[in-house]
């Protein structure tokens, strides 16, 4: 019971990160039928020049950075990353998008989503970094975890998951609620059609790509300082998100969300699970969700229709 | 006994005067080249510089196995690296753990990776683009991963040290060398075949060559197989060059640089991958070369390096560096042009398609119903109607391209159920589609054969060139020539489709489908876009078809040329047939005239 406990509230604030950055998926394909194979490698940017205006590139403990200052790193660091995803799309995803060629917005994104690695790996070339916690979560309960029927929980994974709510929530309210939203959801449903009745279809869509890519990197700089990371995090959580958002064919920002809470619970389970007597263990816990993904988009291409003229 | 003696010397001399003829100064150039890298190791005598080139060569074959996928297949392929880790991990295993020797534990590597390819490649290949890059990227994620989280397979941190072959650095040299240059001509020979000219015609239009018959899955299916073989192929024997099986050399990074690789180099020539490949090491040494005079570490600088090469070649809207050397010198393209001449036009039999009662809704609009049909041989029936009223979908449900919700459909007696596009190509019924659609790319000869793929032999027969594929090559650009005759474009054989005129186009649509061979003939407002001199043209060669004895259904909005030519009419208004007849009969219909003429009177 106390292990269950653990496993579902730790998942599901790992899946709540997830489930973010597959809205973020989700939302790019739709609006642009992209899919962004940097947004773990902007995401990382994000949580590097957070912690570098934050901190400093010294070493770092989770006490040492005061409130202001981190709000100050926090605006540079989602400015950098919306920044860098609009000037993603501009110069490097549009063009090949105009020209009808989907080789080359692949290989350009990917060649971005390397070239972002090189260049945080050179900064940062410590093996992995601790990420200052600007909220006093280690004064609850026993630095920071509390004990709950038994089982052991960093107070921390509570605040990712309501605060992965909260983005989704907000992502849906500014999708169905504000004009840009509805320009958005215009533009995903006939761009043409929106461009001819005004709307400014090339601004919002560059202005989206560059939004969800902040709104990733809150949620992934929220949950930072649980855990050390290097570059590497912020890639394994592009593909994490884009797992998820595969599972649901990028169909609707909420099911992504859920499809990436799922991931969360399933990951923790399968790493700590002894399932009536079938073990498996951490080692399966990356590789098994992908090789689901891969089986159920393969029996998406069964189901497909012959192409259409 | 010695008749067969006496035909395989035939063909052997038949082989040598055709390879004489197509000889050209390249070929000269590409042979020395071959020649000079075989005797190469008698100039290099270090060992250490030997292994760097073999292990590029290996890099090289996987990289011409990317081309497969991604070239000729147009299947943006971000695995290759993982098939060379499946096929390094396996032989690495199988060499050190069952003490196999190298070859035994090269070809596992490659069985495996083949395997796997055929596994992968059975669930990607039907998906549109965007999702086959995702799904590889993914499988390049997932063997990367696994190999980090399993280290009885991977050796962990230290890998898999590899007991030595006692083969020399030398030997994998010649042998990398020969299967580089076996892995260009067999993209070469492919890329020029009936396979590669029906991959380009899929690439271009998909729907257009479909409905030519083209087995896109079974094709897609072949290139990703090739690509996955060749990168298993290469990682087995490395893996044995190196000595090593490192797992952290083959991430998702090494399937990115075997794609700039073949990008940089153009990836839809036979000789792009290996030239990308050869200067992309070129530029990389020469940028560690510049970092090391700053005392710079630029290794870590190579992706940035290979970002802005992918920018520069796609922005600049390049093909690659061959594409880009032979337009600067047209003569290496050396495409031997040789001469033809067009066989008696083919003798055309027609076939009775009947249909009975078709429906078919889109949701709540019933686009069809009750349509009643029957194509004879020698017979001409016109499908005519206002916008919408189910012409084209009636076609489209006759091509196997719709199915529909109820009705029969027979060829010659035989029931058409179950039966797909490609599958009723072949039993003789083609359709051309509404839109002008031919390959621009390809010349109007080729888009006559990209029709006639379906009688050609295997692709292993293309690659092996065998004297029966040499010959049906021949008799089918001859018989597409005459192909081209019938409709009044053999001037314009090599001319690329695109130069020619939208009316020109319609017709290499028609001959393209008659390339089929087939039995029943759909034409979709064939006529559209033409002069009256144009569709005065199209209906000699309609009546001239009828005359053949081929089966025809013709949608048309120019009722001139329906008048000229058809047997029947059938006029159709929201999906249904409200009139059948002859002209005459049928134009003096009220209901006729009301549907074309509107409801609504004054």
């Amino acid at each position: 019971m106390s292990l269950a406990l653990q496993i579902v509230v730790t998942g599901l604030a790992a899946g709540g990160v997830y489930g973010v950055v597959a809205i973020a998926y989700t939302l790019i394909f739709r609006l642009t039928g992209v899919v962004h194979f940097a947004l773990g490698e902007l995401i990382a940017l994000a949580v590097f020049v957070t912690l570098v205006v934050a901190a400093g590139t010294g070493p770092v403990t989770q006490t040492s950075v005061g409130g202001g200052r981190f709000a100050l790193a926090l605006v540079v660091g989602l400015g950098a990353c919306v920044l860098a995803g609009t000037a993603t799309y501009a110069l490097a995803i549009k063009p090949y998008l105009d020209r009808g060629s989907t080789i080359g917005w692949v290989a350009v994104t990917v060649a971005i989503a390397f070239a972002i690695r090189a260049i945080l790996g050179a900064a940062f070339d410590r093996p992995s970094y601790v990420f200052p916690d600007p909220f006093p979560f280690r004064d609850v309960g026993r630095g920071g975890v509390v004990t709950l029927a038994g089982a052991s929980i960093q107070v921390r994974a509570f605040f990712v998951l309501a605060l992965a709510v909260v983005l989704a929530i907000v992502a849906t309210w500014v999708l169905e609620r504000t004009k840009t939203g509805r320009g958005l959801q215009a533009i995903a449903s006939d761009a043409e059609g929106a461009h001819v009745v005004g709307i400014p279809v090339d601004r919002l869509v560059a202005a989206a790509f560059g939004a969800v890519g902040g709104l990733a990197a809150i949620a992934a700089i929220a949950a930072a300082p649980s855990a050390p990371f290097d570059v590497d995090t912020g890639t394994l959580l592009g593909v994490k998100g884009l797992v998820a958002a595969v599972i649901v064919r990028f169909a609707t920002p909420w099911r992504a969300f859920a499809a990436g809470l799922a991931l969360g619970l399933v990951e923790a389970a399968i790493a700590s699970a002894d399932i009536s007597g079938f073990r498996l263990g951490p080692e399966y816990r990356d590789v098994l969700p992908i090789a689901v993904a891969l089986i159920v988009v393969a029996l998406q291409g069964r189901r497909r229709e012959p192409e259409l003229e | 006994m010695t008749e067969a003696v006496g035909r395989t010397g035939r063909a052997f001399a038949a082989a040598a005067r055709d390879a004489r003829a197509a000889w050209r100064l390249p070929a000269t150039l590409a042979a020395i080249l071959v020649l000079a890298a075989l005797l190469l190791p008698l100039v290099v005598t270090d060992p250490l510089q030997l292994q760097d080139l073999s292990g590029g060569l290996y890099l090289a074959l996987a990289a011409t196995g990317l081309a497969f996928a991604l070239g000729l297949g147009g299947m943006p392929s971000l695995c290759q690296g993982a098939f060379m880790a499946v096929g390094a991990f396996t032989a690495a295993l199988l060499r050190a753990r069952t003490g196999a020797g190298p070859i035994e534990s090269a070809l596992g590597g490659l069985a495996l990776t083949t395997l796997a390819g055929i596994g992968l490649g059975a669930g990607f290949v039907r998906l549109g683009r965007v999702q086959f890059a995702v799904a590889t990227w993914l499988f390049a994620w997932m063997v990367a991963l696994g190999l980090a989280a399993f280290p009885s397979i991977s050796g962990g941190a230290n890998g898999i040290a590899i007991p030595d072959s006692g083969f020399g650095v030398t030997w994998h040299y010649e042998l990398a060398l020969v299967l580089v240059c076996l892995a260009c001509l067999a993209f070469f020979a492919v890329a020029r075949g009936a396979p590669g000219l029906a991959l380009s015609a899929l690439r271009q239009r998909p729907a257009a060559a479909l409905a030519l018959g083209v087995r896109a899955t079974r094709l897609r299916l072949g290139a990703f197989v090739v690509s996955a073989a060749l990168g298993g192929l290469s990682g087995s024997l490395s893996v044995q060059l190196q000595g090593i099986a490192d797992p952290t050399g083959y991430g998702p990074f090494l399937s990115f640089k075997l794609l700039v690789a073949v990008v940089l180099g153009g990836m839809s020539t036979a000789l792009g991958a290996v030239t990308g490949l050869a200067a992309l090491s070129g530029l990389t040494e020469l940028s560690h070369w510049i970092g090391s005079l700053e005392r710079l570490s630029a290794a870590r600088f190579d992706p940035m390096l290979f970002a802005i090469l992918v920018l520069v070649v796609l922005g600049l809207g390049g093909a690659g560096i061959v594409p880009w050397l032979r337009r600067l010198f047209p003569w290496m393209g050396g495409r031997a042009g040789r001469a033809l001449a067009a066989t008696s036009p083919t003798r055309r039999r027609g076939a009775t398609l009947t249909a009975e009662g078709i429906r078919r809704r889109f949701g709540g609009l019933v686009a069809l119903d009750g349509l009643e049909l029957e194509a004879r041989p020698g017979a001409i029936v016109a499908l005519i109607g206002p916008n919408g009223s189910g012409k084209t979908t009636a076609l489209r449900i006759l091509s196997g391209t719709l199915t529909p919700d109820a009705g029969r459909l027979e060829l010659d007696a035989t029931p058409l159920d179950g039966t797909g596009i490609a599958d009723r190509v072949r039993l003789g019924v083609v359709r051309t589609l509404q839109r002008t659609a031919v390959f621009e790319e390809l010349t109007a000869l080729e888009n006559v054969l990209a029709g006639a793929h379906r009688r050609y032999g295997s692709a292993a027969r293309t690659v092996l060139a065998t004297p029966k594929a040499r010959a049906e090559d021949r008799a089918q650009r001859a018989a597409a020539l005459a192909t081209l005759e019938q409709v009044g474009l053999e001037e314009a054989a090599q001319a690329p489709a695109g130069t020619l005129s939208a009316s020109e186009q319609r017709r290499l649509m028609l001959a393209s489908a008659l390339a089929t061979n087939p039995r029943v003939l759909l034409l979709d407002e064939i006529s559209a876009g033409g002069t009256a001199e144009d569709v005065r043209k199209l209906g000699a060669i309609l009546a001239g078809l009828r005359e053949d004895g081929l089966s025809i259904v013709l949608v048309e909005h120019n009722l001139r040329l329906v008048r000229d030519v058809a047997s029947t009419i059938i006029v159709l208004d929201q999906g249904r047939p409200i009139a059948t007849g002859t002209a005459g009969e049928v134009a003096a219909l009220p209901q006729v005239q009301a549907a074309y003429l509107g409801r609504h009177r004054l």
